[in-house]
């Protein structure tokens, strides 16, 4: 069976992993394009954006997670021996992906930013971010098949096409997990997405209490943006909820505007906002690393900055 | 009586490293060294189940012979002895290859009933060795773990994983692994008398002889470059001219409207 293979949690992610297969399987002389399902219904949905066959998952008993189809996908990739098989980079596609890597001794890139195949070799060169984010390394994997997880959102999800043909497998059984699931507490939506957010206003440890984040909030009103914060403005501090957190184990934003508030600029934050089109910092610390992150640098004490800037933007934008 | 291995991990600390901005090679002169920050939280997780419920904590590690600085600073925070799994070839592992080694060692040193793991390490964070660990062993195994009950008497264990949709109570029948989140505890800072007795307590050197295997790496790396942004890097004082400046070149770059 060969080609490439994917798993991914949802729908969504597993769409666009199919469009980082298709790509790849081009070129690789057109090589099938497998992917996992939980439903014949998203089979035929996989099948008609790009996927040449799709094995379908039995469906789980209650109480069982996500991670009891470990042995059934083992199984199958026993079976077919892909060439490369690519899982979506969620916390479960994490655990799922090194367990089956573990299994099979074979290599795994983990949270894989960019990928690329060197044709003549068949191999695929990937990269991803190490020590915090300072550093960017290219693997190969030597192994087979040739695993990396990738991070939601790292490809545009595969379109459909009209009248494209697969094949569904159905997979036999899956063998309860001895983990056993005995409760959900499924998480409030937040009222803000800040990874959708167009400008984002960052709180960091500059703000000396939490009453002063108002300023960050008026902040983010007058440009229309979303206030997030630092991880120790959420976790040590507890000021804001852990969800509004930058940074490589939090949230990656990539808005238009970024502003850095009292924000000192440690790698592992800066790795969760390098994306972002203009980068604006205030900081009275001139040697903060932040600035050297930066576009705009303003050199001065924030609760002084800030309402001077929140005045200068009013009358720039008529608000 | 409850046997908790904690494993831990001897990393560069990347906020030592600095870039050639023309190279974009990584300087590693004058670079300290730490445990894993998440790591810290998985021995501080294991001494305290050990406080509560009595039994044994290990802390292991596997690494270069240099990585035998860590074990004082490990034992110092609260377990009784240590393994160092150890080969000059130990340098620069990657996960599958660390995994494979900890498998061994521990089913050399034979019995455990809860292996903790950090959630990943600070220097790679690739967040395999937990569960491909568990997967060698074959055990089960929870990631991203927020609150751990056990239960010694039952032999079973209920963790909270903190998920990206909300959070997931699970329950397993020990042996067991966890990975578990910065957010399960505060690490404590040893007392000088801690630090003092660390030095004190077994250490066990398992060498890879040892283990009878070769271990070599599924993964290559084939270059590390420090990350590079190209930024204006522009700076201004917080005078009242120099912030409308600012704000004149956002709207330019038409980022605010």
């Amino acid at each position: 069976m060969a080609g490439i293979w994917i798993f991914a949690e949802s729908r969504e992610q597993t769409l666009e992993l199919i469009s980082a297969g298709t790509s790849l399987a081009r070129q690789l002389d057109g090589a099938a394009v497998v992917t996992f399902a939980t439903s014949r219904q998203l089979a035929e949905e996989y099948i008609s954006c790009g996927a040449g066959e799709v094995l379908v998952l039995p469906p789980l008993a209650g109480g069982q997670p996500l991670e009891a189809y470990v042995p059934a996908i083992i199984e199958a990739v026993r079976g077919g021996d892909p060439d490369i098989f690519l899982i979506s980079a969620t916390q479960r596609g994490r655990e799922i992906a090194a367990r089956v890597a573990a299994a099979l001794d074979t290599g795994l890139c983990s949270g894989c930013t960019a990928l690329k195949l060197d044709k003549e070799k068949k191999q695929l060169i990937m990269e991803r971010m190490l020590y915090g984010g300072a550093a960017v390394q290219t693997v190969v994997c030597s192994g087979r098949p040739q695993m990396a997880t990738i991070p939601p959102r790292t490809f545009e999800p595969a379109a459909p096409q009209e009248g494209r043909q697969g094949k569904i497998t159905e997979l036999a059984g899956v063998q309860p997990s001895p983990v056993k699931v005995v409760g959900r507490a499924p998480k409030a939506a937040e009222a803000v997405d800040i990874t959708e957010a167009k400008v984002v206003v960052c709180a960091g440890r500059g703000f000396e209490k939490k009453e002063d984040l108002n300023l960050a909030q008026e902040l983010a009103q007058v440009t229309g943006g979303a206030v997030g914060c630092t991880r120790p403005v959420a976790e040590e501090l507890r000021w804001l909820p852990e969800d509004l957190y930058i940074g490589i184990s939090g949230k990656k934003v990539k808005p238009g505007l970024y502003i850095g508030l009292g924000v000192a600029g440690q790698i592992q934050h800066v790795t969760g906002m390098r994306d972002s089109k203009v980068v604006l910092a205030v900081n009275r610390d001139e040697n903060a690393p932040i600035f050297d992150a930066a576009d705009y640098g303003i050199v001065g004490d924030l609760y002084d900055v800030v309402p001077k800037l929140i005045k200068e933007l009013r009358i720039a934008l008529n608000k | 009586m409850l046997k908790i291995i904690a494993c831990f991990k001897w990393v560069i600390d990347e906020q030592d490293i600095r870039v050639d901005q023309k190279s974009r090679e990584l300087i590693m002169e004058r670079v300290g060294y730490k445990i894993s920050d998440y790591d810290r939280n998985a021995i501080e997780e294991a001494v305290r189940q050990q406080e509560a419920h009595g039994g044994s904590v290990v802390a292991v590690t596997v690494g270069p012979p240099g990585a035998r600085q860590s074990l004082k600073d490990a034992l110092s925070r609260g377990p009784e002895r240590a393994w160092f799994i150890s080969d000059p070839s130990f340098a620069a592992l990657e996960p599958s290859q660390t995994a494979a080694i900890l498998a061994e060692a521990i089913k050399t040193k034979g019995e455990f009933d809860l292996i903790i793991c950090g959630e990943g390490s600070s220097d790679l964070y690739a967040q395999q060795v937990g569960p491909a660990l568990a997967q060698r062993l074959g055990i089960p195994c929870a990631t991203y773990v927020n609150k751990v009950t056990l239960e010694p008497g039952e032999k079973k264990l209920t963790a909270e994983r903190k998920l990206d949709d909300g959070i997931e109570t699970v329950s397993i029948q020990l042996p067991a692994l966890i990975t578990v989140l910065p957010d399960i505890n505060t690490p404590r800072i040893p007392s000088l008398k801690q630090v003092l007795g660390a030095a004190k307590k077994p250490v066990e050197e398992i060498k890879k002889s040892d283990l009878g295997q070769d271990f070599q790496p599924r993964l290559e790396t084939i270059s590390i470059l420090g990350a590079t942004m190209e930024r204006r890097r522009l700076k201004y004082s917080a005078e009242a001219a120099d912030i409308k400046a600012v704000v004149d070149a956002l709207l330019k770059e038409g980022v605010i409207a």
